[in-house]
């Protein structure tokens, strides 16, 4: 347990240390939420409420959705695969600790660093400059806090999952650009999956994704009532298992077909 | 001259053959790019349809922003892969640009043929078929007027997003770490000038108007070809600006390449 603590720690010790990039990357993060915001603000037009949302919550949501770009590494992660490239992989596999775990600790340590570091500055700059909604009672921050870390968990272990399809293919990257992809479209990230069609929402939420970004914006915002907000959560907390355990099964599998380039 | 040229398409030819050797692989990520930009577009057109458009501007109209801008920068980056200012940074930070600099070869060439990712290809499709979609569903006559300046807009588009390149490859010569700043402007552009201009707050307008203009190499060209009236009352050749600010853009790139190249003091692998 030790060793994973202080693999997390780190984490976020080497997080901490790309500070220009980080304050570059808010910038990035701010501008774009401002894109989507304006895009947001003028779809609504006259309009105070759209699918149960009014302005002020979708404008919120803009920020959230920026928030959990460095959160849950959104964009891309190919760590693993880097690693199985130059063979690095060998000597982790080798390591006195579970591959799975060693490679969670560290996201671990990097995610709450960039939550506090990116996300929450994102949410105080939001609400500087548009006012933002906030979770009303605490048992909503609870909820909240609960739903973040089983996203970024339903994030990790999908991650993971794909990542390791390097022990199968050379074009692992290639197929992963795909999964990344499909993920940002169905996590509700550029448009917050309730004003989509219904046959949209259904497709989406065969999938993990909803409940990378739509599920805690709805969460914050409290579109969702007690009892309904109990059962997203249990369906994230649902979807972070099975994909853990595809992990695993998927480990097993292919540490015995893993092929080692470089070295 | 001429030298230069043909170096340059023999180089470009080895990249591109390079590519095709995975030919799968390659078919593949043109494909998957193709699909996934094309899917955020097509959740894009449901959010539009079920608002009835933005700010006065319907599906098709904000399509023709889209398309010509997504496509152009992908067209841009193909042909300036090689400055792409984070496989760049990288290339200066390990040496091979010094190994650039050793060779009796303009290094400008060199970079533009370092790289030319032909996977681009797929933006540059999927942009292209969302801007023709507009155009067959638009009703507006295509003469060679509108479409000239349509094509206009996309050369410039590429002028200036590629000056944006250049002078964000020309910053990692100081400095790796703040290329986000870059991003903004390139990736951010792009994303602003999917939109109509209506709908941004005035503050940021003028600054893309008066300090990196922006508005005029696509919003303007698109807003005359389609007749709509201009809310921001710029004179009547504004559409026609694009190719100034896109030049202007790439001949800043240009120069500030060529500063930093000056100054530029190796890493010292």
């Amino acid at each position: 347990m030790r060793t994973y603590l202080a693999l997390a720690r780190l984490a976020v010790q080497r997080q901490f240390t790309y500070r220009a990039a980080t304050l570059a990357g808010l910038l990035t993060n701010f501008f774009f939420g401002l894109l989507r915001a304006a895009v947001i603000v003028a779809l609504y037009g006259q309009r105070s409420t759209v699918a149960g949302m009014d302005v002020q919550q979708a404008v919120t949501y803009t920020g959230i959705s920026q928030a959990g770009i460095a959160f849950l590494s959104l964009f891309s992660w190919f760590e693993i695969i880097h690693s199985v490239n130059s063979g690095q992989v060998g000597a982790d596999l080798l390591k006195p600790m579970s591959f799975f775990g060693f490679w969670m600790a560290q996201d671990l340590g990097q995610a709450l660093v960039n939550l506090l570091l990116r996300g929450v500055t994102i949410m105080v700059f939001y609400a500087l400059y548009f006012g933002v909604s906030t979770p009303s009672a605490p048992a909503a921050w609870l909820a909240l806090a609960v739903c973040l870390l089983l996203a970024w968990l339903i994030s990790f272990a999908w991650r993971f999952l794909i990542n390791l399809s390097a022990f199968w293919t050379p074009n692992a990257i290639g197929l992963c650009r795909l999964f990344y992809g499909a993920s940002w479209i169905m996590s509700g990230f550029f448009m917050p999956l309730r004003f989509l069609p219904e046959w949209f929402q259904a497709i989406c939420r065969l999938t993990p994704f909803p409940h990378m970004i739509n599920t805690p914006v709805e969460i914050y915002l409290g579109l969702v009532d007690g009892p309904a907000a109990l059962e997203l959560l249990l369906h994230q907390a649902a979807w972070a298992l099975a994909l853990i355990a595809a992990g695993q099964v998927a480990l097993h599998a292919g540490v015995r077909k893993l092929v080692i380039q470089g070295g | 001259m001429a030298y230069t040229l043909e170096l340059y398409r023999r180089l470009i030819a080895i990249r591109i053959r390079a590519q095709m050797q995975y030919r799968s692989a390659f078919l593949a990520d043109v494909f998957t790019t193709a699909v996934l930009n094309g899917a955020s577009f097509f959740s894009l057109a449901l959010v539009l349809q079920r608002f009835d458009g933005i700010k006065g501007w319907s599906l098709w109209e904000v399509a023709l922003l889209f398309g010509t801008v997504d496509s152009a920068f992908g067209m841009m980056d193909m042909i300036f892969s090689g400055f792409d200012p984070d496989t760049f940074g990288q290339r200066v930070r390990m040496g091979d640009f010094d190994r650039m600099l050793l060779r009796p070869v303009p290094v400008e060439l060199q970079v533009f043929s370092a790289e030319f990712l032909l996977r681009r290809l797929g933006r540059i499709l999927e942009g292209g078929a969302i801007l023709l979609l507009a155009m067959a569903n638009l009703p507006v006559e295509w003469n060679a007027w509108r479409v000239g300046l349509i094509a206009l807009a996309y050369v410039s588009q590429v002028a200036f997003f590629g000056g944006l390149f250049m002078i964000g490859a020309a910053i990692t010569f100081w400095t790796v770490e703040s290329i986000e700043a870059i991003n903004v402007l390139t990736y951010g552009g792009q994303e602003l000038n999917s939109f109509p201009y209506e709908i941004y707050n005035r503050y940021l307008v003028y600054i893309f108007t008066y300090l990196i203009p922006g508005i005029f190499i696509n919003y303007y060209p698109v807003l005359t070809v389609l007749g709509k009236p201009d809310p921001f009352g710029m004179p009547w050749f504004a559409p026609y600006l694009a190719p100034v600010v896109g030049l202007g853009m790439l001949a800043l790139g240009n120069a500030f390449w060529r500063f930093g190249l000056r100054h530029y003091q190796s890493t010292g692998t």
